[in-house]
């Protein structure tokens, strides 16, 4: 048989970083070209495969961070232990670092929405000197739901960064508000020519953008990046298809201009 | 090269091709309806030509062939994948002219789209199509309209005639047996219809701006999405994944893929509980804008092949053809929105 | 005016409140018969009768109003209907020959109904053919399917179709229509397990639900039609009560052999004195007990290999 694109192969579990109860990254042995905003199909063999984006690169491996919502991940949760998951991919287009290099950066995530996009402020937070500057707002429902908290410091140390809650009920370290209440507050240096990428739920990814835009930023300057079902990560299953455009094969990162006209 | 068979010589052809082929074609399954004592006609394995149904349209397409309806992928064992064996034979397919232009949609999906699909290209490479020539054209037929009243895209062409089986030959390897087995000779032309009874516009002006519409409304309640429409299209080539273990030895499993249906529940669900598309009459208009626009715009040809099927299928009497007619109308309300 | 009632009865005619005037029955096996039959029933209503005509509860047409002189001529007009309906007559031109064994009635089956699972009037008419003419007290009647529009609980024996889905797991895609359709219609036998699905063949009543509800042929008919068997339901004014199930994925010959049996059983042990030598059935049974009826029904009955006898046999019912 030719090529066989379906075939996962097994992959060590280097090592797992618990964020959350139903949050983990699973640091996955990987040796190849990754780029952040890509995915894999992962699987446990007998229970089904999820696509996950991935999370931060390192030479040999990359991280999935794996939110327990359905099926697939809570086995992954349960059976994990000391082993390996199966892995195919990576699939989709990913962030292209050219379209951020050299620009003033704004980085709007919601919830698990920060793991595809969390290589690209990761590389920036130590690559300061190829950006105009950065700022990232990461919003999540509660303190409890934060991920990447230890990266947060390091971020800091580099960049503007807001970290907010929907809510909370002790005193926390972080600020309360949705994602799009601290747009207009923004202290950027020039607007029109700033580079802005929004990753979360479709109900966040629709008031940010929209929110971007009455402050002066242009709609060519925003990237997204979307998630549908995808059984196959390779343009064939026909879950992600949404008009003439397959979220896995040429997104999921879509210029907005683009992705505003993705309507399902 | 065109040849004259009776009955008696094609099925010595038969004979001879399944030595090294499996032979699909409509066939007649008694009882095989839904419902008690009626029948339908579905594809498979035929060994003479008597068992082919010629004077009915196929309520399945020959697409189960290409694409099984349940496919196992591979095979898993405690720590290892096992890809199943490829089928050893040849396949030689019977099928009408709307069916061969929908063959070009699944090369399409599944060759072109991203990564060749190892799965169909084992398949694709095994077959051979034999049209069947269209004398006459089905009530819900509008393949004219589709364009796909005609293909030469064919191995050999066969049709029933008084004088016998009028061969149209296009492989040069089957010359010899064609020859070898008839009493005449003679000019071929696959029949093909020229006009059908049901007939469909696809406005040029047709654009995304039609989902505003309000005549999806309708099927909000007549449809009851329960995807027939999708499973008998011979060019639908959605699937799901399926992983299960055995129940007898849980070490053991596999992963298969089903046919999925955009218009039943679920298509949509990403893990978490998002789900798009809630109401059947959306679901009716992504289906309907991918048959007859999207996928232009994609691949350079209409998905719908015209054949009809999806109407005649529908339990709820909801055709495919009539859909299509009122885009127009929906246009013009949706700009006239607009202004 | 001197008539022989009993021979009227068993003519089809009866004893109608104006004295001096009968109706005629005409007996239609599962209420399925060619339109042009109607116009000869309007000729005799209006020739002989009042002009007037009722549907009856079993599937007939009563005539009334007809003067008992005429007996002979509407008989000689009834000849073509009985004829034309295939029913037994002892002697041509005589009109009907029975009265004890009712009209054997059908629900439309599926000549028109898509959930019916065999063709009610084609079994009710071969059921005619061999019980008639009986001047013992049998009901019979045939549904298509356990929805039971034919009401055969309340007869002797109630006759329900039954298909007996055959599941090609290659052909599901598992979108579990069958499962539910099973679930909120039937009886919940079905169950998806590994993404393919389970029958329960206790539980299954053989409804055809999955198969007509399955969008890729996964669920198909079988080729042999199957029955379940209800018994000795009955109306009266004693103790009604609904038939019980007796066999289920039962075929055509046990239950004709099973119906011919009881005739045979109920010719021994019917009770003389009852009045107008009429008796349920299943006062009988509950004077033999149920082992005898059984031994007596199942005589020579081979059922096929999927059949399932319940034994023995409790009624409940209206007590007073």
């Amino acid at each position: 048989m030719n090529h066989n694109e379906y075939l996962p192969f097994r992959s060590e579990i280097k090592e797992v970083i618990r964020h959350t109860d139903i949050e983990y990254t699973f640091r996955m042995a990987y040796h190849g070209d990754v780029k952040p905003g890509q995915f894999f199909e992962v699987s446990i063999p007998k229970f089904g495969e999820a696509p996950i984006s991935v999370s931060g690169i390192r030479e040999d491996s990359v991280d999935l961070t794996i939110r327990r919502v359905g099926k697939v991940t809570g086995e992954i949760f349960e059976r994990y232990q000391g082993d390996s998951l199966f892995l195919r991919g990576p699939y989709g287009n990913g962030f292209d670092m050219e379209n951020f290099r050299g620009k003033e950066l704004l980085v709007i995530a919601g919830g698990t929405g920060l793991s595809p996009v969390k290589g690209v402020v990761d590389y920036f937070s130590s690559h300061m000197e190829e950006t105009k500057g950065m700022t990232l707002i990461a919003g999540f429902k509660t303190p409890k739901d934060i991920l990447f908290l230890e990266d947060f410091g390091k971020w800091k140390q580099a960049m503007e960064v807001i970290l907010t809650v929907d809510c909370a009920d002790d005193d926390t370290a972080c600020q309360i508000g949705l994602v799009t209440q601290y747009i207009p507050k923004l202290k950027l240096k020039n607007k029109e020519e700033t580079t802005a990428i929004v990753v979360g739920p479709p109900a966040m990814m629709r008031f940010t953008t929209q929110g971007l835009l009455d402050i002066g930023l242009k709609e060519e300057n925003i990237w997204i990046s979307h998630e549908r079902k995808m059984c196959c990560g390779i343009g064939k299953c026909g879950h992600c298809k949404i008009d003439d455009t397959y979220v896995c094969l040429d997104g999921p990162v879509f210029p907005f201009t683009k992705g505003r006209k993705l309507l399902d | 090269m065109g040849y004259i068979l009776n009955t008696k010589e094609i099925n010595e052809v038969f004979q001879n091709w399944k030595k090294d082929s499996v032979i699909y074609a409509p066939i007649l399954m008694k009882n095989g309806g839904a419902f008690s004592d009626t029948d339908s006609v579905h594809y498979g394995e035929i060994q003479s030509i008597d068992e082919i149904v010629f004077d009915q349209k196929s309520d399945f397409s020959f697409k189960e062939i290409l694409l099984p309806i349940s496919e196992t992928l591979f095979y898993f064992t405690e720590d290892s994948v096992k890809e199943p064996e490829a089928p050893v034979k040849q396949a030689i397919i019977f099928l009408r002219s709307c069916d061969l232009h929908g063959v070009k949609r699944l090369d399409t999906m599944y060759l072109h789209n991203g990564a060749e699909d190892p799965y169909y290209k084992r398949l694709r490479d095994r077959v051979k199509f034999v049209l069947i020539g269209c004398k006459d054209s089905f009530e819900s037929c509008f393949c004219v309209d589709m364009g796909t009243n005609r293909s030469d895209d064919y191995h050999a062409s066969m049709e029933l005639w008084e004088d016998g089986v009028r061969i149209d030959n296009k492989n040069p390897e089957w010359d010899e047996l064609f020859a070898a087995n008839c009493s005449k000779q003679a000019d071929v032309i696959p029949s093909y219809v020229t006009e059908t009874e049901t007939q469909v516009n696809i406005p040029d002006s047709l654009s995304l701006d039609v989902m505003k519409s309000s005549m999806w409304k309708q099927y909000d309640s007549r449809c009851i999405n329960c995807g027939r429409c999708n499973f008998v299209c011979p060019t639908c080539t959605c699937f799901t994944m399926q992983d299960i273990f055995y129940t007898d030895n849980g070490k053991v499993g596999e992963r298969r893929r089903v046919w999925a249906s955009c218009m039943t529940d679920g298509f949509t669900d990403v893990a978490g509980g998002g789900s798009y598309r809630q109401n059947n009459g959306q679901r009716m208009r992504f289906k309907v804008l991918h048959k007859v626009y999207d996928y232009k715009k994609r691949n350079g040809i209409h998905m719908c092949v015209g054949c009809g099927r999806c109407d005649d299928v529908c339990p709820e009497y909801i055709s495919f053809s009539h859909c299509i007619n009122q885009l127009e109308d929906a246009m013009k309300e949706v700009n006239g929105n607009e202004s | 005016m001197d008539i022989n009632t009993k021979e009227l009865k068993k003519n089809a005619f009866r004893v109608t409140k104006h004295r001096g005037l009968t109706a005629s029955r005409v007996r239609v096996p599962g209420g399925y018969l060619e339109a042009r039959f109607l116009s000869m029933i309007q000729n005799i209503a209006d020739t002989y009768g009042n002009g007037t005509v009722h549907i009856t509860s079993r599937q007939g047409f009563e005539i009334p109003g007809i003067p008992f002189a005429d007996i002979p001529k509407v008989n000689a007009l009834l000849q073509p209907i009985i004829e034309g309906l295939g029913i037994n007559q002892e002697k041509s031109g005589e009109g009907y020959s029975a009265a004890g064994t009712r009209n054997i009635t059908a629900c439309i089956g599926n000549n028109v109904c898509p959930y019916a699972c065999y063709n009610t009037a084609d079994f009710a008419k071969k059921i005619e053919k061999a019980i008639f003419p009986n001047n013992l007290h049998f009901k019979v009647a045939l549904t298509g399917c356990p929805n039971d529009c034919a009401k055969v609980r309340m007869h002797d024996f109630g006759i329900m179709g039954m298909t007996l889905p055959h599941y090609d797991a290659d052909r599901c895609v598992n979108c579990g229509a069958c499962v539910k359709a099973c679930k909120r219609k039937s009886t919940g036998a079905l169950e998806t397990v590994n993404g393919k699905v389970t029958r329960n063949h206790e539980t299954c009543i053989g409804c055809g639900e999955c198969v007509l509800a399955c969008p890729t042929r996964a669920w198909t008919r079988s080729q042999e039609k199957f029955y379940r068997l209800t018994l000795l339901g009955r109306t009266g004014k004693k103790n009604p009560r609904l038939g019980e199930d007796f066999i289920k994925w039962a075929d055509e010959d046990s239950i004709l052999k099973i119906i011919l049996n009881t005739y045979d059983y109920v010719a021994k042990y019917i009770d003389t004195t009852a009045p107008g030598g009429k008796e349920h059935i299943g006062y009988i049974v509950d004077r033999t007990g149920f082992e005898e009826f059984y031994k007596w029904a199942m005589k020579d009955v081979t059922l096929p290999e999927e059949a399932n006898v319940y034994k023995p046999l409790y009624w409940k019912g209206v007590k007073y």
